[in-house]
């Protein structure tokens, strides 16, 4: 009897009854993301018979407009919240899809010229990151993870690299607090301070995936600019998202040589373990792109297919941006993030006006 | 290592990530349209 009462029994939950529990939100992030396609049609064609002057409104912002009015009047009821999570699954899935619209020799020209700006970008990033958290008196690995978390790929790095350094819960809700919070911000200004600068489609597109940590966010800030700057974004986010591996690493041998953290036994393991795979499938469809394996009909239908699986993305976004939430994380950390988000985006911009220079792509 | 860490070790090696899935379902999409089951994807 006794044991019955000190051993809690945790009952697994049915692969079967996890997939229904999802069904619920993924509608409505369908149901939002619709809408917002809907708006995007219907405020335009309306304004125009009323003889309005409104800008046109893309999908994209209306999917997380949307969202983001739910989010903080109704907020998310619990029925919904698991499949509003999936929104990650979606925007990978809809990142391999999008391999279909890049041919390999792109990928290697615009990958190799972002690999090195991507290289740049952690290195500036992480020291400057680093120095701002001990400038603010920040506990070393809450310093660690919003430098990982901004210099890298902003939430995932921030769990890859928590679970490597084995830092506390609070830290790491502080960083992907902080980071979801200036993500959400990049959202908005970014597409604002391009267009005033007059970018063109490839010079914003590579500064939206190097400036915007979330890929999620990277991807919709570029979207939100052109269709061809939201191509790029996700290309340069996805060569920053393969760096996260070797970041991680790097952090997790050091804080292990402090005797802070577990060694780490079999490198390569520990590596593959937490490369983004799906990178690899980006790679992959764009391979079998370049060699025909689909015709022009099947590429189209690849990229539309990808299109709604970032549409559900968007609405996720937004869904998942509670500003009430945010706030009670406290300000230190969101106000290290907040200097180092600025710092790194006036950084990532003059990199890239040198590089459309130096390369004149 | 925290809780999170041995959660990752205690997996069982078949399980796998929310990443592998994505790639999983993107690249079965992706051979449906080639075999012709899907011909038409509207936007």
């Amino acid at each position: 009897m006794a044991d019955v009462v000190t051993v809690p029994q945790v009952r697994p939950v049915q692969p079967a009854l996890r997939f229904l529990r999802v069904i619920p939100g993924v509608l409505l992030l369908g149901a939002i993301g619709y809408a917002g396609k809907l708006l995007e049609q219907n405020v335009g064609a309306y304004a125009k018979a009323h003889h309005w002057t409104f800008p046109n409104i893309e999908y994209v912002l209306w999917a997380i407009v949307l969202g983001l009015a739910i989010s903080n009047t109704v907020g998310v009821p619990e029925i919904f919240r698991s499949g509003v999570a999936t929104y990650e699954f979606w925007l990978k899935a809809g990142i391999v899809l999008l391999g279909a619209r890049f041919l390999l020799g792109d990928i290697l020209k615009l990958g190799g010229v972002s690999l090195v700006l991507v290289a740049i970008e952690i290195v500036g990033s992480l020291a400057f990151m680093t120095f701002l958290g001990r400038l603010f008196k920040l506990k070393p690995k809450l310093t660690t993870l919003l430098a990982v978390g901004s210099a890298v790929c902003g939430v995932s790095a921030i769990i890859a690299t928590k679970g490597a350094i084995e830092a506390d819960d609070e830290d790491s809700s502080f960083s992907i607090a902080a980071i979801l919070a200036l993500g959400a911000l990049a959202l908005f200004t970014f597409p604002v301070i391009g267009h005033f600068l007059h970018l063109s489609d490839r010079a914003y597109g590579l500064w939206a995936g190097l400036g915007v940590d979330n890929t999620a966010e990277a991807t919709a800030a570029g979207a939100l600019y052109s269709d061809a700057a939201g191509k790029l974004a996700v290309l340069v986010k996805s060569t920053r998202n393969a760096m996260i591996g070797f970041v991680v690493l790097a952090y997790a041998i050091y804080w292990a040589s402090k005797g802070q953290a577990q060694a780490v036994g079999n490198k390569a393991a520990f590596l593959w373990q937490k490369f983004p795979k799906f990178v690899l499938g980006f790679l992959l469809i764009s391979v079998l792109a370049t060699y025909h394996f689909f015709n022009k009909d099947q590429v189209g239908a690849l990229a539309n297919l990808s299109r709604w699986a970032f549409l559900l993305t968007f609405a996720g976004v937004g869904l998942r941006t509670n500003f009430r939430d945010m706030r009670k994380q406290g300000l230190r950390p969101f106000a290290v993030g907040a200097i180092g988000e600025v710092a790194i985006a006036v950084f990532t911009l003059a990199l890239v006006i040198g590089a459309e220079k130096i390369f004149g792509f | 290592m925290g809780a999170e860490g041995k959660a990752e070790n205690n997996q069982s090696p078949w399980k796998l990530s929310l990443d592998s899935w994505a790639v999983v379902v993107a690249l079965l999409a992706a051979l449906l349209i080639r075999a012709g089951v899907f011909k038409h994807i509207p936007w």
